[in-house]
């Protein structure tokens, strides 16, 4: 939960109508995951993911709602929600990241961005390659980056290890906009 | 069949269908449904429903998330990002909004909305960011009439 006051206080910042240029927001993230396992695959995509991009400092904040990540079956949606993530104690994922090397004036680059990812509570270090495209005066950031169940403190029943794989593939897509008050 | 075996069978049967229905069918069964014919389980307006989120968030994730909420506001942007069809409603106090995420069902409405225009989208809850965020919404364009 503390890696959430950073991210207000990114907000905050954005009141601030020098540093406005600076920043780009995308409302309408996209994030996805994908479990690939013996019994089933699993996968499911958030399409309201809040990212703050400021091409000054070179940061990068990210937050999304567990409970806004939709799943082909209701079931899955529950388990997910219910047993896994525990969304009423930790309804929020967050990332908090340095965009290394990154120069604005490409139009087509990858770096990375180097950062603190936290899932169900738990924080981790890490790098994430990023492919990032400036088109006018937007930029859109894409990747994917493999997570490991165990590392987020994910408890599976030891019945229902054979459906959840061990190590979970994200995808991310955010197309930012200039930053409007 | 003797009355026994028969009634074994009727039981059997019995027991089928109900572990069908509650546990077989679950497995298939989208959460994509469309709202437009339930009841919502609040009505509130855009910036009420901000506010409440702003003012204390864990209580208005208590209050609201997961629950079909009926919002009125006005139509600040209509969005095709990512495939999907949504509407953002804006509050006139504030710079936080709704972004509702529509059901597949509503997109002849979404095509006649305008810039501004007061609407009422019922949706799913599912808490707040920099806006609240309402998912599978159905819209009333009609809600004087």
């Amino acid at each position: 939960m503390n890696k959430i006051l950073p991210l207000f206080l990114l907000l905050t910042f954005l009141t601030n109508k020098e540093t406005n240029k600076n920043q780009f927001i995308a409302r309408q993230g996209q994030v996805s995951f994908f479990s690939y396992a013996s019994v089933e695959n699993i996968e499911a995509q958030n399409n309201q993911v809040l990212s703050i991009l400021d091409i000054k400092n070179k940061k990068i904040a990210v937050s999304m709602l567990m409970r806004a990540f939709v799943f082909k079956k209701d079931l899955m949606y529950e388990h997910f929600n219910e047993s896994y993530i525990e969304s009423d104690i930790y309804p929020k994922a967050t990332f908090e990241g340095d965009i290394l090397d990154f120069d604005t004036s490409l139009s087509n680059q990858t770096k990375i961005i180097r950062g603190t990812l936290t899932i169900h509570g738990k924080s981790k270090n890490i790098d994430i390659k990023t492919k990032i495209e400036k088109k006018a005066k937007t930029f859109i950031l894409s990747g994917e980056y493999n997570v490991l169940v165990k590392d987020f403190d994910i408890k599976i029943p030891p019945i229902l290890t054979s459906n959840i794989a061990k190590i979970i593939n994200i995808k991310f897509r955010f197309q930012y906009q200039p930053y409007e008050e | 069949m003797n009355k026994k075996n028969k009634g074994l069978f009727i039981l059997a049967a019995l027991l089928l269908v109900v572990n069908t229905y509650y546990y077989i069918l679950p497995y298939f069964t989208k959460s994509t449904k469309n709202l437009e014919l339930v009841a919502s389980d609040v009505s509130i307006n855009t910036s009420d429903l901000i506010k409440s989120y702003q003012n204390n968030e864990n209580k208005a994730n208590i209050l609201y998330n997961e629950k079909i909420v009926e919002v009125r506001g006005f139509v600040k942007e209509v969005s095709f990002v990512n495939n999907r069809s949504t509407v953002l409603l804006y509050s006139k106090d504030n710079s936080s909004g709704v972004i509702c995420d529509v059901n597949k069902s509503q997109i002849k409405k979404i095509k006649l909305l305008k810039e501004h225009q007061e609407i009422i989208v019922k949706g799913i809850c599912k808490g707040f960011l920099k806006d609240v965020v309402l998912l599978n919404c159905y819209i009333d364009l009609n809600f004087n009439e």
